[in-house]
């Protein structure tokens, strides 16, 4: 009885200090296995991140996850960055109620994610048909766009999602040969194509600009009174632009720093150059800039919060898009004004560009 | 009065008091977590309140699932007709009967067992190789299962039948050992033959233990059926919480869950009873 009394008095204690960590200057950032957010774990462990951490005075952890429970960690408080799409970044924590500002719009998926297919068959012919993927993700918002460029909106009802878990999908795919259908990301992707009567009939780069990757932080963290979690995001933003430099270098001096990201992540330098063909890097700050202050990721947000209303990934309560609303660099609120969850906040990628990080 | 006596007496109302005493620590704890979280911020998912849960619970019971047409006059249809369109219905459905399928595909290993113990030639056959599949991890060899059974219904099922069947053929094995030799010798000099001593001797004898070993495997078949649905599927208990998962509907989830708990409960109770009533002889040890 003791033992059990002490124990929740221990997880009291232990939940309680963790709302209250707010007074040391430590953060944490979560990352999960992708081309666009490899980058992070690199820098974590080539001593980039310490540089510029050090300067800000600042504490910084970087932690990999999974890519789903790192979104559950951020939401639940767990960490206080963290890198996710635009998709998830407004259907997980926006809302959820947990306030969430994009500080880096890193890169866009540009032929990543894609529509497999056997027998080569047309988009045309899918509905009818089952098509594996993991449900209400990217996967299935690029299928559905791929379907509504072709003015197949209509036959959506009649196509047969099965939820597939990506650690899965591959092989599912690959070894079952009456599936004729797949969407998934890269690197499954490039594994899939390899069987044999495979092929593509749509993927990202006919939606440019449309799936985002994004390094969010939680805005309260960014509000701190002490400033340190405003410390925190210039650390990140300044590390981040100094790699993306290191990375852009033509020759055997980007090679280097590209085959050290593809190593901490166990991937290869070939693999990795692979994906990297297919996500329009921001390799700079102003080129980042020009995406976030531009009206293509107003016109984006609009048919990702759409997506995301019709399918319920807002929640069952929520009766309109606008419950969940988005605030964009200029000052204009997709949404109600009261109720803004996700914001894209341009000002560390504008002293990144000035130069004064 | 000392409380670590084994000959102590609890008095009924101690009993009952210490026997909820948990449950209440567990339920006043998360509502307590929750509502802290639902005060900090009013949005909160990942601990939904009580009227969430009554609510989400109450939609996933009698509103259609949400990929239907919802029918023109869905107001006056009754009660029954609601809840068997119902999300919570069709998955139940879908699940139960795989589970169904897959506890009548055990009831051969019984057999299987059985035989391994009676006849030497067949248990120097399967024994060894069954021993050792039994220590396999069949989630892990998911690929393979992929392509012998495609992805569909044969493949979840077949997931659980390779993943409990050994354990229930060791289990019958075992059991099918320990019938004393004394009445098999007895059994032959009353003239019985080797058939009618396996089932009408041993089989007998045995039947209520192996139901108790399948009865306590029932978690195991339901953790497999689950990692099965979440693999791949279209319907189900466990697709729709790894869905809702996607968005984070603990408020769905949660219930679900204790509806999961219950069925469970109800299945294991059930097969007590029905043991207790088929084997009044059969005293547990």
């Amino acid at each position: 009885m003791r033992k059990l009394l002490l124990s929740l008095s221990a997880f009291f204690l232990l939940s309680g200090s963790l709302g209250a960590a707010g007074s040391a200057p430590s953060f944490t950032l979560g990352w999960s296995v992708y081309v666009g957010w490899d980058p992070y774990q690199y820098m974590a462990k080539s001593g980039l991140l310490k540089k510029w951490a050090d300067k800000y005075g600042v504490a910084i952890k970087v932690q990999r996850f999974d890519y789903a429970p790192s979104l559950d960690a951020f939401v639940a408080k767990n960490i206080d960055a963290c890198a996710m799409t635009n998709m998830e970044a407004l259907d997980m924590p926006a809302a959820a109620g947990v306030d969430t500002t994009s500080i880096i719009v890193g890169d866009y998926s540009n032929g990543n994610d894609a529509v497999l297919v056997r027998h080569n068959l047309t988009l045309a012919q899918i509905p009818g048909k089952r098509v594996l993927l993991v449900e209400k993700t990217v996967s299935q918002y690029l299928f559905e766009r791929g379907m509504a460029l072709n003015n197949l909106t209509g036959e959506l009802k009649r196509v047969k999602y099965v939820n597939t878990s990506d650690s899965d999908l591959a092989g599912a795919f690959l070894s079952d040969q009456s599936q004729d259908v797949a969407v998934t990301w890269k690197p499954l992707v490039s594994q899939i194509l390899k069987g044999k009567g495979i092929t593509k009939i749509f993927d990202s780069s006919k939606i440019p600009g449309e799936i985002l990757d994004l390094m969010v932080v939680r805005t309260e963290v960014l509000n701190r009174p002490d400033g340190s979690g405003q410390r925190f995001a210039k650390a990140i933003a300044g590390a981040w632009y100094e790699l993306t430099t290191q990375m852009a270098k033509p020759g055997p001096d980007g090679d280097k720093v590209l085959s050290a990201i593809a190593e901490v992540s166990e991937d290869t330098l070939a693999s990795y150059k692979e994906q990297l063909a297919t996500t329009h890097l921001f390799y700079t700050a102003p080129s980042a800039l020009e995406m976030t202050k531009s009206d293509q990721l107003k016109k984006t947000m609009e048919l990702v919060r759409q997506f995301c209303f019709t399918h319920g990934l807002l929640g069952d309560k929520t009766t309109s898009p606008d419950d969940v609303a988005i605030r964009f660099p200029d000052g204009a609120i997709q949404g109600k004004k009261e109720r803004v969850r996700l914001r894209f906040d341009a000002s560390y990628m504008e002293l990144a560009a000035a130069g004064k990080l | 009065m000392s409380i670590l006596q084994i000959h102590a007496q609890p008095s009924r109302t101690t009993v009952w008091i210490l026997s909820w005493f948990l449950f209440a620590i567990g339920v006043v704890s998360y509502f307590w977590v929750s509502r802290g979280r639902h005060i900090e911020n009013p949005d909160d998912r990942v601990m939904p309140t009580l009227r969430q849960m009554s609510q989400a619970f109450a939609d996933a019971t009698l509103k259609p699932a949400e990929d239907d047409e919802v029918a023109a006059n869905a107001d006056r249809e009754s009660l029954v007709t609601k809840v068997r369109q119902s999300m919570l219905w069709k998955d139940t459905l879908a699940t139960g009967r795989r589970f169904l399928i897959s506890m009548a595909l055990l009831f051969p290993a019984v057999l299987l067992g059985l035989h391994m113990g009676m006849f030497p030639y067949v248990g120097s056959f399967f024994l060894r190789f069954v021993l050792f599949f039994d220590k396999i991890v069949a989630l892990s060899l998911l690929p393979i299962l992929f392509i012998a059974f495609g992805i569909d219904e044969l493949a979840k099922v077949m997931l659980i039948v390779v993943g409990v069947a050994p354990t229930i053929i060791l289990d019958a094995f075992n059991l099918t050992r320990g019938v004393p030799k004394e009445q098999i010798v007895k059994g032959f000099t009353l003239g019985a033959g080797d058939f009618s001593i396996t089932y009408r001797i041993v089989l007998k004898q045995i039947w209520p233990r192996v139901l108790n070993s399948i009865r306590l495997n029932l978690k195991a078949v339901m953790l497999f059926l689950f990692a099965g649905e979440m693999i791949a599927s279209q319907d189900g208990l466990a697709y729709r919480i790894a869905l809702l998962r996607r968005h984070m509907g603990m408020d769905t989830i949660i219930p679900y869950v204790l509806w999961v708990a219950l069925l469970l409960f109800l299945i294991d109770f059930g097969m007590r009873t029905m043991n207790r009533k088929l084997h009044p002889w059969f005293q547990e040890a």
